[in-house]
């Protein structure tokens, strides 16, 4: 087995695709990061200088002590673990179409060994995806941001910790699509139109039908949910007594509106993530390579 | 794992594509110490059987084996069978040498293994160069240096003289005949008799599907019949002196000779002196291997000579 993972990591590192993807990975998560300053100072300078007591009252600090940088970096993990998701799609899928799957299998003791080698080097992948994102988004964030909207140094080990994970989780989850659909092309476009429209669309469904309960339990939900949900604890944590209804608000604008505890979403996205890849697997298992 | 035997054993194996039978019912065995060719025309399941074989395609029916296990039981398959297929892919960006490091982990075996087989096959010029500007005989080269990675016992080889330039073929034919002689196993399949008649020791040729001959190159050659093509002055005299003395396999030829199997020319011209027949001329024929090939095989996807007229062309199309 230690000789596959070798051989898969090799197979990754001998061509550009894993530095083409991870450059605008880090250029987003910058982007998103500086973003979320401005529009944190913005938001914050416009509370602190208006009537938006009530809400101050609610929150129990005053605004320039708001941790309004969460909610922008829960999003901005969100959106670029995309790439990842897309690095692990092309795992299988480009082995099916460029064929080299042939001499994989025919160097590997069976298929589920060739498979499950990739997945591991894959997972290793995520978390390096997932650390770059985090650097590159917190760079963007500090630069940005006053010291008061910044979480506290354990806030940060815990947004690092969900980052990493979903960006694992979500490499996984194109690693099951890429071995479902063995067309690279097809896998890449029908993951970020789940991603990026469909699961929106139905997110407002649900919303609209009083089920929002429901898409915490969704990929794209549940996903979101992992760091929608420890920004939102982190928020909460430094804030006064909330009521509900702006807990939702909150929860919404951290784009986890209906999502489960963290721990919890990241286990439902750990299971579509498996399903999945079940999936992919059985099919790659009984399939002709001809 | 398996027996070290370096026996392929191929049984009853059956292959369905949908309505396809590209396989049907096919037995033959390939011992080591040979170079054995596995012949048959476009179509005709060459393909389909060595991939069953290295367990990338499921058999309908029947089993495939290598030295008495199934692919998938062979435990660390690089290192007993090397494979060179059709269609066989690499990544175009990734150059000669990390392809073959590539699999020379999983294989298993040191990078060191990489760099020899480079050699061996004269690629190392090109090591460091991305495979997707290489020339169609270059790759046929990688993937016959892939199939060496872990020096295996068993070599099944898929057309592998295509695109190679005539050195190549002629260096390949050494290599293929050295390597049998090592007392290891080598399958080579081709839709050609003649680019493999000088290599292969044994030959299974197949059509449809199906089995024609099986057996030693030589057993096919000594079947092959000599005929004697001769222009006598009475036709019918001679036959049936030629009748009288046993012989039954007399053909009327379109150009107005005769065709006598079984016999040489002396026999026909003794006989042809005793019935007081002349001869005009007469000629031996030997029917030759590729004829013999095409006898067994009768393509199935034989194509039509061209119509001169399109308005009177028949039924074109396939056969
Ligand atoms: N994946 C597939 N799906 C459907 N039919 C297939 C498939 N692969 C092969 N066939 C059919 O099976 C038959 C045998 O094909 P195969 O490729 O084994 O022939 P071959 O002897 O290798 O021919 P060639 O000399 O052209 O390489 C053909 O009729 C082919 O069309
Ligand atoms: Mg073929």
């Amino acid at each position: 087995m230690g000789n596959l993972v070798q051989a898969e990591l090799r197979k990754t590192t001998t061509t550009g695709l894993w530095w083409g993807l991870l450059i605008p990975t880090a250029v987003l998560a910058l982007g998103w990061g500086l973003a979320t300053g401005l529009l944190g100072q913005f938001f914050v300078d416009f509370a602190a200088s208006g009537d938006v007591d009530e809400v101050s009252d609610f929150l129990g600090v005053t605004p320039d002590q708001w941790k309004v940088s969460l909610f922008g970096m829960a999003r901005a993990i969100n959106i670029s673990t995309i790439f990842p998701m897309i690095f692990g799609a092309m795992a299988i899928s480009g082995e099916l179409s460029r064929r080299t799957i042939t001499t994989t299998f025919l160097t590997a003791p069976s298929r589920v060994h060739a498979l499950l080698a990739k997945m591991l080097v894959y997972v290793l992948w995520g978390a390096i995806y997932g650390l770059v994102i985090m650097l590159f988004l917190g760079i963007g964030v500090v630069a940005t941001s006053d010291s008061g909207q910044l979480p506290d140094a354990g806030g940060w080990v815990m947004l690092t910790l969900v980052c990493v994970l979903s960006s694992i989780l979500m490499t996984m989850f194109g690693v099951g699509v890429g071995a479902l659909i063995p067309n690279v092309a097809g896998a890449i476009v029908l993951l970020l139109l789940y991603f990026l429209v469909i699961e929106n669309v139905l997110h407002g469904v649900l919303a609209y039908l009083e089920v929002p309960a429901v898409i915490g339990f969704l990929p794209n939900g549940s996903i979101n949910g992992l760091t929608g949900s420890v920004s939102v604890d982190l928020f909460l944590s430094s804030a006064g007594v909330v009521p509900t209804e702006i807990e939702d608000v909150l929860r919404a604008i951290a784009g986890a509106a209906g999502a489960q505890d963290w721990w919890l979403s990241g286990i439902v996205f750990l299971g579509w993530a498996g399903v999945v890849f079940a999936g992919g697997w059985a099919v790659t298992q009984s399939k002709d390579i001809t | 794992m398996h027996d070290g035997s370096g026996l392929i054993a191929v049984q009853n194996l059956t292959k369905q594509f949908g309505p396809v039978a590209a396989v049907q019912n096919l037995s033959f065995t390939v011992s080591p110490g040979s170079v054995t060719g596995f012949l048959g025309p476009n179509g005709a399941g060459k393909t389909t059987t060595l991939r069953m074989l290295l367990g990338l395609v499921k058999p309908t029916a029947g089993t495939a084996t290598i030295n008495g296990r199934p692919f998938h039981q062979l435990g660390q398959p690089g290192r007993v069978v090397g494979a060179v297929l059709e269609a066989q892919g690499f990544h175009p960006a990734r150059s000669a040498r990390n392809h073959l490091r590539v699999y020379a982990s999983a294989i298993g075996v040191p990078d060191a293994q990489a760099d020899q087989v480079i050699g061996l096959v004269g690629l190392s010029s090109a090591a460091d160069r991305k495979v997707g500007g290489f020339s169609l005989g270059m790759k046929q080269r990688l993937a016959l240096a892939t199939a060496l990675l872990g020096d295996p016992q068993v070599l099944v080889l898929d057309e592998p003289a295509n695109g190679l330039d005539p050195e190549g073929i002629a260096w390949l034919r050494t290599f293929l005949q050295s390597y049998a002689r090592m007392g290891r196993t080598v399958l080579i399949s081709s839709h050609l008799l003649a680019e493999v008649e000088q290599t292969v020791d044994q030959v299974v040729i197949i059509s449809r599907g199906q089995t024609m001959f099986y057996g030693p190159l030589e057993q096919l050659r000594q079947s092959q019949q000599k005929r004697v093509l001769v222009q006598p002055s009475d036709h019918n005299a001679l036959a049936t002196a030629l009748r009288a003395a046993g012989v039954q396999a007399i053909e009327q030829l379109p150009d107005g000779r005769l065709a006598v199997s079984g016999v040489d020319s002396r026999q026909v011209a003794d006989t042809a002196l005793q019935a007081g027949v002349s001869i005009y001329g007469i000629q031996e024929e030997q029917v030759d291997l590729e004829r013999l090939f095409f006898q067994l095989t009768s393509g199935q996807y034989a194509g039509h000579a061209p119509a001169p007229n399109p308005y009177q062309q028949q039924q074109g199309g396939w056969a």
